[in-house]
């Protein structure tokens, strides 16, 4: 590789110190991707769901109705870990996605129509009529979504393939960690979809629903989170495997700081397996369920500060001779925490209001 | 020109273009609509009028299609295409305003999650918590309007900044107000054009008259605001930009004639407000039509007019469109483009021609396409090689102008007096700058003919 085309450092200093946008983008990259896992993965479920011998309307209609919050909300917490990346490492991903540009682009149409195709599918089932091809199609949509991110993602980590994607853009899909990051993203968000699931039904089982049809709908969340599981750690461990050599023996020697949250994670997953084995009959564990939801959460926090610490890992030799200018802007920062701070607390204020309030009788509804 | 380039035949400004306007007309709907459902449901509260209220719900689904959806959307796809054709000045100005949009993301998680909410608990809750609901909604959405306002005026003078490259000298520039002023106008004339589309549905002939004349008020003070902030806004801008619109350079007459468009289309969209306020049983489709077209017209040209304002400048006086700052016009004279353009180079074979291609790569192809929008080939078809090298000469010393502030007037360069008002500065060693012309004449036909004849 010609040793000039990583592009110069921004000549603008760091508004702020680079702790603070790792943490931020750490932070806001977490809940992004929770609502990223519950749309692919409940994309996949609802059309695997026509499948299903009980409970496939339920689960259609259960994963169309969140989608259409939580495509939004992945969206919205899109946005900061965008914004941060950018500050720390813009000339790595600009560079990514310009070799790229037509499928980072085209991601863009894709989201749309799968968004759209979401909110056919929510309306053709409230009409009582079937979506399961729209579903396909809407999953097939996130489906590529995800292989584009991942692309993007390991095409910014690596300044050495650039330029032979430049020559060859399909060149971007030939990293071999490429088969096994993808299906290891896709395997959690399908996990933590079917937890999702199963919890949904063991609440709304609580609350009287009708059983035959909820427990159809649990047994296959947590079918589909078991199996996902099971095939994660065998992924999980191909994708290690796969790491470049000078990457892996880094990860492996970076003592606690890297093997700590690594390995939390690896466990993490490993009881997860376990307390999935264990889960029979959902509606009638609920606790067990419970503590499959707490297990998902507990492995993706662990695996996202190691996805973190690997893109460190993968960049050092790029960055070597980097010299960061810091110049914080205090005030502005002051200012987004309490703006932050302010629109959070009105929108938990707005959800509680919405989902308490209720019209007494005789009381007219809005 | 650290990056490498993306060949788009259509044009990335164009592309910019494409998607900024559709997501502008969408973001500002979103804000307007907010305010219109919040005022109509509000009234039909106080009224107890069903036929208002039906009005509302049945417009709040098209806000969530619209906000939440395709305006979420579109608004990463700005970002999305920037990085992608202005990578250079899409860092600049992150690293100078990330606090400003992180703040703008938070307002951003109120109007979704309220937008989202509204929708949801029709019939659910009571009227005043869905008041309270919509209220928070339109409140998030006009202060995302009042941040990212900052931020894209910003661009277009940055006032103070370029001294002292302050957040808030930059964010409070000179056309900060006029342009909020304006965007505030826009906003709400598109709702009220948008919904008075909605309310021609209502079948009771007294309902639909109410309707009509309370979204004419809003199209009216849409108009009206609108006009006094364009002025405004216009005022505040650098006497070399209003010189440009005021048609004082015969080469550029589209910016002129876009202001003109601009101009006419608020003033039909007025008298059709005007009319529908006066005689709202006459309002129909065809003038409610004409009235949402006549709004499109408005806000896609102003926004073509505030675009076209700003070149050769991305961020004005501070860098031009291709990436280069006017701070590093001597140091690029001295060392070369190329030293700073890796990736132009690849796949070159070291001759005169192919180091012609690189440069035209880093410094014109930003704008200029071989063979599509703003096509080269076609630009040089006529010119003879002295005229060529002429042309080159002439951009080349007005490099020296913007590095030398020679035609600094009021703080700002006064690219008026330059024969190439619109294009930066060509940089480079004088060896680049032969290579350059050699490349382009090698593109003319007659060039092209003979080397084909010839291999």
């Amino acid at each position: 590789m010609q040793s000039n085309l990583i592009p110069a450092l921004d000549p603008a200093p760091l508004p702020g110190p680079q702790w603070l946008f790792h943490v931020l983008w750490v932070v806001t990259f977490l809940i992004h991707l929770t609502f990223v896992n519950t749309v692919l993965g409940g994309s996949l479920l609802a059309a695997l769901a026509g499948f299903t011998r009980s409970g496939r309307r339920e689960i259609q209609t259960t994963f169309v109705e969140i989608n259409s919050w939580a495509i939004s909300l992945a969206i919205t917490f899109g946005i900061a870990p965008l914004l941060f990346m950018q500050v720390l490492f813009g000339r790595f991903f600009y560079t990514a996605t310009i070799l790229v540009a037509w499928a980072w682009l085209g991601m863009l149409v894709v989201l749309t129509v799968a968004y759209y195709l979401n909110y056919v599918a929510k309306f053709r089932l409230r009409a009582g009529k079937g979506a399961a091809g729209v579903l396909v199609v809407e999953a097939l949509g996130f489906l590529a979504i995800a292989a584009i991110q991942v692309t993007v993602n390991l095409l910014h980590l690596q300044p050495a393939r650039w330029e032979q994607v430049a020559a060859n853009s399909m060149a971007a899909l030939s990293d071999p960690t490429f088969v096994p990051r993808f299906l290891h993203f896709v395997l959690a968000a399908v996990a933590m979809a079917g937890a999702l699931l199963a919890w949904v039904a063991v609440r709304r089982a609580g609350n009287g629903g009708e059983p035959a049809a909820l427990g159809g709908m649990a047994r296959f969340g947590v079918r589909a989170a078991l199996i996902a599981t099971l095939l994660q750690l065998v992924d999980g461990f191909w994708l290690l495997l796969a790491l470049p050599e000078g990457v892996l023996r880094a990860l492996m020697r970076g003592g606690p700081v890297t093997m700590v949250p690594l390995g939390l994670g690896i466990l993490a997953g490993v009881l997860l397996l376990l307390v999935l084995a264990q889960i029979s009959d959902p509606l009638a564990q609920p606790a067990k369920v419970r503590r499959v939801a707490e297990l998902i959460i507990g492995a993706m926090v662990f695996m996202v500060l190691t996805r973190h610490q690997l893109r460190d890992i993968y960049l050092a030799p790029s960055r070597g001779d980097e010299h960061v200018a810091v110049a914080p802007q205090w005030g502005v920062l002051a200012m987004f925490l309490v703006v932050f701070v302010v629109c959070v607390g009105l929108t938990i204020y707005a959800v509680v209001r919405a989902v308490k309030d209720r019209p007494g009788p005789g009381e007219q509804a809005a | 020109m650290d990056y490498p380039i993306w060949n788009l035949a259509l044009g990335g400004g164009v592309l910019i273009g494409i998607v900024a306007i559709t997501h502008v007309l969408v973001s500002h709907f979103a804000i307007g609509g907010g305010l219109a459902i919040a005022i109509i449901e509000t009234l039909a509260v106080r009224r107890r009028d069903p036929a208002l209220r039906a009005l509302a719900k049945r417009s709040s689904l098209m806000l969530i299609l619209v906000s939440t959806v395709f305006g979420a959307i579109s608004g990463v796809g700005i970002w999305v295409t920037i990085g992608l054709v202005q990578p250079a000045a899409t860092s600049a100005l992150i690293h100078n305003y990330v606090w400003g949009w992180a703040a703008e993301w938070g307002f951003f998680i109120l109007e979704v999650v309220t937008a989202l909410l509204y929708y949801a608990t029709w019939d659910k809750v009571r009227p005043r918590t869905h008041l309270v609901i919509i209220w928070l909604y339109f409140f998030a959405a006009f202060m995302s309007l009042v941040i990212i306002q900052g931020i894209l005026s910003f661009m277009l003078t940055p006032g103070n900044w370029l001294e002292s490259h302050s957040f808030w000298a930059g964010f409070f520039n000179p056309s900060y107000v006029p342009g909020l002023v304006l965007r505030t106008g826009i906003c709400l004339f598109l709702a009220g054009a948008y919904l008075t589309l909605a309310a021609l549905r209502e079948s009771d002939a007294a309902a639909r008259l109410r309707m009509v004349r309370l979204l004419a008020v809003f199209q009216v003070t849409g108009a009206l605001l609108a006009y006094g902030g364009y002025r405004w806004w216009e005022h505040a801008l650098p006497g070399s930009v209003q010189a440009i619109f005021l048609g004082a350079k015969a080469l550029l007459p589209a910016l002129a004639s876009t202001r003109h468009l601009v101009l006419w289309a608020l003033a039909f969209y007025l008298l059709l407000a005007l009319y529908a306020l006066a005689s709202p049983r006459w309002h129909r489709w065809p003038s409610a039509v004409a009235a949402l077209l006549a709004a499109f017209v408005f806000f896609g040209g102003y926004e073509r007019l505030r675009e076209g304002a700003r070149k050769p400048f991305v961020i004005r006086d501070y860098m031009f469109s291709n990436g280069v700052l006017v701070s590093e016009i001597g140091a690029l004279n001295q060392r070369g483009i190329l030293s700073k353009a890796g990736w132009v180079q690849l796949g070159g074979d070291g001759s005169a021609e192919a180091k012609g291609r690189a440069v035209f790569r880093a410094q014109c192809a930003s704008c200029h396409t071989l063979d599509g929008y703003l096509s080269i080939r076609k630009l040089v078809a006529p010119v003879d090689p002295d005229m060529l090298r002429g042309i080159l000469t002439t951009l080349r010393e007005e490099g020296n102008e913007y590095s030398s502030a020679g035609y600094v007037h009021q703080g700002h360069i006064a690219t008026e007096k330059l024969d190439y008002p619109l294009m930066p500065p060509l940089v480079g060693t004088d060896a680049e700058v032969d290579a350059l012309a050699s490349y382009l004449l090698s593109l003319k036909p007659s060039n092209v003919a003979e080397v084909s004849h010839a291999k």
